[in-house]
């Protein structure tokens, strides 16, 4: 078989093989795909063609995009899990790249041809295949390399994620801007040139990515990092995982911390131009946005690094009880109260960095309660969450906001309402959190201690 | 294992030119939104400053 150099057998680490070179690997697929997170910068020039009728798309229309995306990330990961499990990650990663890049490509015909169905399957679907592949493709490699830091193995990897639209807005913007100079169609010329560099990029990833070899572990580990009652010495197999109350629980968990997020990603730019009105314009939003991006990244590192120290149970433990109080007050810094734009700067980014952090730690938490053997499959079933917080999420602050504009209230008084809802969720997941205990020994593996690393081969 | 290879151990050169690899575009596009960042603490001066 020609693809034959993408079986699991094939990309079993030699001895000395350095686990180091896996999160390069893992960051190369995540920096990729996290290019999802700076389509927002495509919305006004694709609202700025014209068909051959004259017809424009409008932003509602344009807004699908990025929704059915991250659907299908939540999707695909959850379909494919199980799969990735059996045929390794460098084929998963390989699939990944083609349906990212083809997804670009049939995007390009769609911008083109003034056709938004084609966008919609292009990036949307057949993109969001690559995305959701990509996502959980390096996770569970990441944790059998790094059995004694799981929880820095995936932030690594998933802050690339958070970091690929720091990538992908300039890129895209220079791009654009190249081709408009030139004379050439700007966004069928940038969705093919982004295809085809994301492409060369992930398969770097493809071809560095290894497994660890059976029984390898880490020089110097005695094989059990015990911090935590919660940490399980068995595995629990994705079928039997997702029936669990333990996996209902994180996927509350995780639910929540998202659409909390979102409340304020979602809104951003015009959120911090309407509470603070005629001293924050558009560029200075822009800048606002871009920070956001930062502290969602490093908040994946630092949160998920930090959560090896404190266990994954009081980390959460943090998000939901500094995250209630942080959404609950957020609005006291707008301009008609304490009109400090640096304060709601600086609740907004530790926000933020929470809401990546709950991303990346996510892996590490189901690792520590259903062990390692299937860890990607059951990742990839508790990512639904992020999809349904991806709809629920908008639907909330849209909601109240297209509210108080039908009745003539002012925007501005939205907000408050708004980031009180988010409190209240973080609550909610506050609770979630607090009545996760070990999985019961029933739902275990009957035929497999869990082998320190590899064991999911 | 029947087949005993002997296998070097990866170079560490090898290493850095993978996170390197990573790095630079990571470290280009944190430059861009830097440079953009700093705009809102220019507006947050003037919001200090801005009569109630």
């Amino acid at each position: 078989m020609a693809l034959s150099f993408l079986d699991r057998e094939r990309s079993v680490a030699h001895e000395g093989y350095s686990r180091w070179l896996v999160p390069p690997a893992a960051l190369a697929i995540h920096l990729s795909i996290g290019q999802v997170y700076a389509f927002s910068v495509f919305k006004n020039p694709l609202q700025a063609l014209t068909a051959a009728d004259g017809s424009h798309w409008d932003l509602k229309s344009l807004g699908y995009i990025f929704s059915i995306a991250i659907a299908v990330l939540g999707l695909s990961a959850a379909i494919f899990g199980a799969w990735l499990e059996k045929v390794g990650p460098r084929r998963a990663m390989f699939y990944a790249a083609i349906c990212f890049a083809a997804g670009f490509y049939i995007a390009a015909i769609g911008a083109d041809t003034h056709q938004i169905a084609l966008i919609y399957l292009g990036y949307g679907v057949v993109g969001g295949v690559g995305l959701g592949l990509g996502y959980i493709s390096p996770v569970s490699t990441l944790i059998k390399w790094f059995p004694d830091r799981p929880g820095l193995a995936t932030g690594l990897a998933i802050m690339g994620f958070g970091g690929g639209a720091l990538i992908g807005s300039p890129l895209a913007n220079q791009l654009m801007a190249h081709f408009k100079a030139a004379g050439k169609p700007a966004i069928p010329s940038t969705f093919l040139v982004m295809g085809t560099l994301y492409f060369i990029f992930m398969m770097f990833g493809v071809f560095t990515i290894r497994v660890p070899r059976d029984g390898w572990k880490p020089e110097g580990w005695s094989g059990t990092n015990k911090v935590s009652a919660l940490i399980s010495t068995h595995s629990v197999a994705v079928g039997q995982a997702w029936r669990t109350p333990q996996f209902a629980l994180l996927w509350i968990i995780l639910f929540c911390n998202v659409t909390a997020g979102i409340g304020i990603l979602e809104q951003a730019s015009p959120m911090i131009q309407d509470l603070f009105k005629g001293s924050v314009g558009k560029d200075a939003a822009v800048g606002f946005v871009g920070l956001l991006s930062i502290f969602n990244m490093a908040g994946r590192f630092f949160w998920a690094s930090v959560s090896d120290k404190l266990g994954r149970k009081t980390t959460y433990f943090t998000f939901f009880t500094l995250g209630a109080v942080l959404f609950f007050v957020l609005p006291l810094s707008r301009a008609d109260h304490l009109n400090s734009v640096p304060l709601f700067v600086s609740i907004a980014v530790l926000v933020i960095s929470m809401y990546g952090g709950g991303f990346a730690t996510i892996p590490a938490y189901l690792k520590d309660l259903f062990g390692g053997y299937n860890v990607s499959a059951i990742h990839g079933r508790l990512l639904t969450a992020w999809s349904t917080a991806g709809i629920v999420g908008p639907l909330i602050v849209n909601g109240i906001l297209d509210h108080y504009v039908a009745n003539h209230m002012s925007k501005q008084d939205a907000y408050p309402l708004i980031l009180h809802i988010m409190s209240g969720l973080l609550v909610v997941g506050f609770v979630a959190n607090l009545l996760v205990r070990p999985v019961d020994a029933k739902h275990w593996m009957k035929d497999q201690t869990l082998a320190p690393v590899g064991g999911g081969h | 294992m029947a087949n005993e290879t002997v296998h070097a151990k990866s170079s560490p050169l090898l290493i850095g030119a993978a996170w390197l690899l990573v790095i630079l575009p990571a470290a280009w596009g944190l430059n861009y939104t830097v440079r953009n960042a700093l705009k809102i603490f220019t507006a947050g001066n003037t919001a200090a400053a801005a009569p109630k």
